[in-house]
C-alpha cells in the first residue's frame, strides 16, 4: 500500500477538495435569485393531540391587535384557546377562515375564545380579509412572526396556517397544521372544552 | 522496485518482513538476510494465494464477504470512489438545484418540459441527496474506515516495534562505508550508538551491532491524512444531517423571527425540527447601494450595505450589524449571508367601496440585474365589488428608448411603475397553496386602463367602479441565506489536518542505518556502516549517510578515509 501511495495521495487530496467544495454550496454573490413562494402547506393537515397529562405549558402571548388595542393570553385564563396563526396573503388561510369564524361564534357560549395571530401582514389587508369573512374575535398583529418564535420550545407552528388549542389550565392541548375544517376542529375541541380548569 | 505496476506491492514472499506484517504476532527473525531488512509494508492476507482471486474453489459465504470487502478497502476501489464522488458533484453545478435556488429549477422546468421530469427522477435537481450520491459516500466512507483502522492497529504495533537485527554484511546494503577505529570495537559500537540516538534514530543493540531507525512520522503522516479525510466526510455528513438552509426576503422597516413559519424557502437536514431552530430576529434597517456611474464598468455595484438589528434570543439585547456581501452575520453559529436586493414599490389600493384593502410595499422581483427592471403581483383578494390583481413593471431610473420604456440605471433615479389591471377571482379560494408571486389571471379580465407609467405619488382610477391604485412611493428589499453548517468547522481543521499529514508523509524518509563492528588483527575494529531508505525519491538519505559516515569517522580520529560506497541498487521510485 505504501509505495503506491505517494503518486496517488495528491490526486486524493485533489478530488477530495474538489468533493468538498461540491458538497458545501455557500452562498455566492448578491446576483444569485432569491427566493420564490411562501412556505405554508397545502391541502393536507396534521393534527397532533396532547394528553392532559402531557400537555406543555403554553407560553404567555401578549401583543396589540390589528385594530390597535392590547391583548394578553392569561386574561383568558378558564376558558379554551384557539389560537390561530395567519395572514391575508395566505390562500389555505382563506379556506379555513369560514369555519373558524362559525365556530367562534357557535362555542362562545362553552368557553372557547379564538384569538388570531397575523403574520407577514399590512394591517389594512389583514382588516380587508377579517371583513370578508365576518371574523369577529381579535387577532394580534405579528409582523415579524415572533409569537410563533415563543413557541418554539413546545411545539412551533411549522406551516401557514397552523393552530393551537390552550386547554383551560393555559396548557397546549393540541395543535393542527394546516387548514382546520369545522368537523375537524369541532372534534379536536369538544374533549376539551368538556375538562374543567 | 522500479515497477509501475500499482499491483505488484509486493515482490514475493521473502520481500516480506514479518515485523511489519505481524508486527504483534511474530518475533523478529533469528537471521536475516539482507533482502530483509528493508521490505515494503505488506498487508499479510492479500498476498495469501488464491484469497485475492474469486476463483478459488473452496471460496464459501465467508471467502466471498472476505473478498467483496478486501476489494471495498482497496486503495484503488476508495480512488474509484472518490472520482465518482468529484463526477457526481458536476451535475450539481451544470444544473439548477433545489435547495439553492428552487426557481432556476421551475425555470428549467418551463424551458425543458421533456427532460426536466427524466432529470427530476434520478435526482439530478437534488444531487447533494439523492440516494446515489449517499451510495457513493457512505461506500467510500466504509472503504476509508475498513482501510485506515488496520493500518491505525499496525501503526501502533511497528511504533513500539525495535528495529531490526543488523544484516550479516553490510556492504550489500544501497549504501555503506567501512572504515577502522582506533578503538575497541565495543566502544567503537558504544560511540555509533550514542551518535544515532543524537540524531534521535530509535536504536537496538546486540552482540557486535547496531541498528537505528528514523522516520516514523511517514507512516504517521500517512494515517493522519487518511483518518482526516474520513473526519471531512464525516463533518459534512453531520452538517447535511443537523444543518439547514433557509432564504428570507426581508423589506427594509420590515422583521422576522428564524422560525419555519417565517421563513420563504426552508431545506432542513434530515433531523431538524421546528424546535431546532436557533430563535434569533432580525430587521432590516436600511439598504444601501453604491453603483459606478460612469466610465466601461457602468451600472456595476460598487457596495451593497445592510444595516440590521438583530436579538439572538427574544428578550436579548438588540445588537447592529451591518451585513454586506461576504461579510455574514453570526448570529447563534448560525451565518446570514445578503444574497440579493431589489425594490418593493409601495401602493394604497382603494377598492369600489372606498375602503383601503391594501397598503404597503410589494417586493418586486429584478428581471435584469444591470438596471434592476423588476416585476411583481398584487393582489387585493378583499376588494369589493371583485377580487383585484395588478401585473407590474419597476424601472428603477425609466427612460424612453424608441418608444419602449426601459431602466437605463440600476439606482433609483427616475423611479416608473407600469401596471395591467385585473378584476374578478384570483383563484384563492381552495385549500391550496399559491405563491405571492404568481398571479392566475384565468377568471379575471384586464380592466382598460391607461398604459402611462406611474412617478411616485401618482394614482390611477380604475374603470367600472373597481376602484383606485395610488403608487405611494418605493423601498428596497435585500434577500438573506441563513445557513447552519455544524460541519463547517469541523471539516476546516479536517482538511488542515489532512494538508498536514500529506506534507509530513511527503517529507519524512523512513531509513535505517546500521553498524557492525569486528575485531581487526592490531586489537582495533573493522566498522561497516550501511543504511538504506524506503523511498527517498526527494532524495537526501545518501547526504545523511555520507554526514553520518564522516561524523563518525571523526569520533574515532586515526582511522582511515571512509570508502562510500554508491547505491547499487536504483531505489527511486519516480
Amino acid at each position: 500500500m505504501s509505495r503506491l501511495h505517494r503518486p496517488v495521495l495528491a490526486a486524493v487530496a485533489a478530488l477530495a477538495a474538489l468533493a468538498a467544495a461540491g458538497c458545501t454550496a455557500g452562498p455566492i454573490g448578491a446576483s444569485t435569485p432569491l427566493s420564490s413562494g411562501q412556505s405554508f402547506v397545502g391541502s393536507s393537515y396534521e393534527s397532533t393531540v396532547f394528553r392532559p397529562g402531557s400537555r406543555p405549558e403554553a407560553p404567555g402571548v401578549s401583543g396589540t391587535t390589528v385594530t390597535g388595542s392590547r391583548l394578553s393570553l392569561a386574561s383568558y385564563r378558564g376558558d379554551v384557546v384557539v389560537l390561530n396563526f395567519w395572514g391575508s396573503w395566505c390562500a389555505p388561510c382563506r379556506d379555513e377562515a369560514p369555519a373558524l369564524g362559525t365556530l367562534s361564534g357557535k362555542l362562545a357560549p362553552e368557553g372557547v375564545r379564538f384569538v388570531g395571530v397575523d403574520i407577514r401582514d399590512e394591517p389594512d389587508s389583514a382588516l380587508a380579509f377579517m371583513s370578508t369573512f365576518r371574523i369577529s374575535y381579535p387577532s394580534i398583529s405579528d409582523p415579524g412572526d415572533l409569537i410563533a418564535l415563543q413557541f418554539r420550545a413546545t411545539d412551533p407552528p411549522s406551516a401557514i396556517p397552523s393552530t393551537i388549542i390552550i386547554d383551560r389550565s393555559g396548557r397546549i392541548a393540541a395543535r393542527i397544521i394546516g387548514p382546520v375544517s369545522y368537523r375537524t376542529l369541532r372534534t379536536l375541541l369538544t374533549p376539551i372544552v368538556a375538562e374543567h380548569a | 522496485m522500479t515497477t509501475a505496476d500499482p499491483d505488484a506491492r509486493i515482490e514475493g514472499p521473502q520481500r516480506t518482513d514479518p515485523q511489519y506484517a505481524r508486527p504483534a504476532l511474530a518475533p523478529p527473525p533469528a537471521a536475516p538476510g539482507t533482502e530483509d531488512a528493508f521490505a515494503d509494508t505488506v498487508d499479510p492476507a492479500a498476498e495469501r494465494p488464491g484469497g485475492g482471486g474469486p476463483a478459488g474453489p473452496r471460496l464459501g459465504v465467508t471467502g466471498w464477504l472476505r473478498w467483496l470487502w478486501r476489494q471495498l478497502t482497496s486503495m484503488r476501489t476508495a480512488l474509484i470512489l472518490l472520482f465518482l464522488l468529484a463526477l457526481a458533484s458536476v451535475p450539481g453545478s451544470v444544473l439548477p438545484q433545489e435547495g439553492i435556488d428552487p426557481a432556476a429549477v421551475s425555470q428549467y422546468y418551463a424551458a425543458h418540459p421533456g427532460l426536466a421530469p427524466i432529470l427530476d427522477k434520478l435526482s439530478l435537481f437534488s444531487v447533494f441527496a439523492a440516494p446515489w450520491f449517499a451510495a457513493v459516500y457512505l461506500l467510500l466512507f466504509a472503504s476509508l474506515a475498513g482501510c485506515v483502522l488496520p493500518r491505525t492497529i499496525r501503526l501502533a504495533g511497528s511504533a513500539r516495534q525495535k528495529p531490526p537485527r543488523a544484516p550479516r554484511n553490510l556492504a550489500r546494503l544501497p549504501f555503506s562505508a567501512s572504515m577502522s577505529s582506533a578503538e575497541a570495537p565495543a566502544d567503537a559500537l558504544r560511540s555509533a550508538e550514542r551518535l544515532l540516538r543524537s540524531r534521535r534514530f530509535r536504536v537496538q543493540t546486540g552482540d557486535g551491532w547496531v541498528s537505528a531507525e528514523k522516520g516514523y512520522l511517514r507512516e504517521v503522516g500517512n494515517l493522519l491524512f487518511h483518518i482526516a479525510l474520513l473526519a471531512l466526510l464525516f463533518s459534512v455528513a453531520m452538517g447535511g444531517i443537523f444543518g439547514y438552509k433557509a432564504n428570507r426576503l426581508l423589506v427594509v422597516g420590515q422583521s422576522f423571527a428564524n422560525t419555519p413559519t417565517d421563513l420563504d424557502v426552508f431545506h432542513p437536514g434530515r433531523l431538524v425540527g421546528p424546535a431546532s431552530l436557533q430563535p434569533f430576529e432580525i430587521s432590516l434597517q436600511n439598504f444601501r447601494a453604491r453603483y459606478v456611474t460612469s466610465g466601461p464598468q457602468l451600472d456595476q455595484p460598487i457596495t451593497y450595505q445592510a444595516p440590521l438589528s438583530y436579538r439572538s434570543s427574544p428578550g436579548a439585547p438588540l445588537r447592529h450589524y451591518v451585513l454586506s456581501v461576504n461579510h455574514p452575520l453570526v448570529v447563534d453559529s448560525v451565518s446570514v449571508y445578503l444574497i440579493g436586493h431589489g425594490y418593493a414599490p409601495e401602493f394604497t389600493i382603494t377598492d369600489g367601496t372606498g375602503h383601503v384593502r391594501w397598503q404597503g410595499p410589494v417586493p418586486f422581483i429584478p428581471v435584469d440585474q444591470t438596471s434592476l427592471t423588476s416585476e411583481g403581483v398584487i393582489k387585493v383578494p378583499d376588494a369589493r365589488p371583485a377580487q383585484l390583481g395588478f401585473a407590474g413593471v419597476f424601472l428603477p431610473t425609466a427612460v424612453d428608448v424608441h418608444g419602449q420604456l426601459q431602466s437605463a440605471f440600476p439606482a433609483a433615479l427616475f423611479p416608473r411603475v407600469s401596471l395591467v389591471a385585473y378584476a374578478g377571482n384570483l383563484g384563492e379560494n381552495g385549500p391550496q397553496a399559491q405563491s405571492v408571486y404568481d398571479l392566475d389571471t384565468r377568471q379575471m379580465h384586464q380592466l382598460p386602463v391607461p398604459p402611462k407609467p406611474l412617478a411616485p405619488g401618482q394614482s390611477v382610477r380604475l374603470p367600472d367602479g373597481y376602484g383606485t391604485l395610488k403608487f405611494t412611493g418605493y423601498t428596497q428589499w435585500a434577500s438573506l441565506a441563513i445557513t447552519y453548517d455544524p460541519g463547517q468547522l469541523p471539516a476546516l481543521i479536517s482538511g488542515i489536518v489532512a494538508l498536514a499529514g500529506l506534507i509530513l508523509s511527503f517529507l519524512v524518509r523512513r531509513r535505517r542505518v546500521f553498524v557492525r563492528a569486528e575485531p581487526a588483527a592490531d586489537g582495533r575494529a573493522e566498522v561497516v556502516l550501511g543504511g538504506l531508505a524506503r523511498s527517498d525519491a526527494a532524495g537526501g538519505f545518501e547526504a545523511e549517510f555520507t554526514e553520518l559516515t564522516a561524523r563518525f569517522n571523526e569520533l574515532h580520529a586515526g582511522s582511515r578515509v571512509p570508502s562510500t560506497v554508491l547505491p547499487q541498487q536504483e531505489r527511486s521510485e519516480q
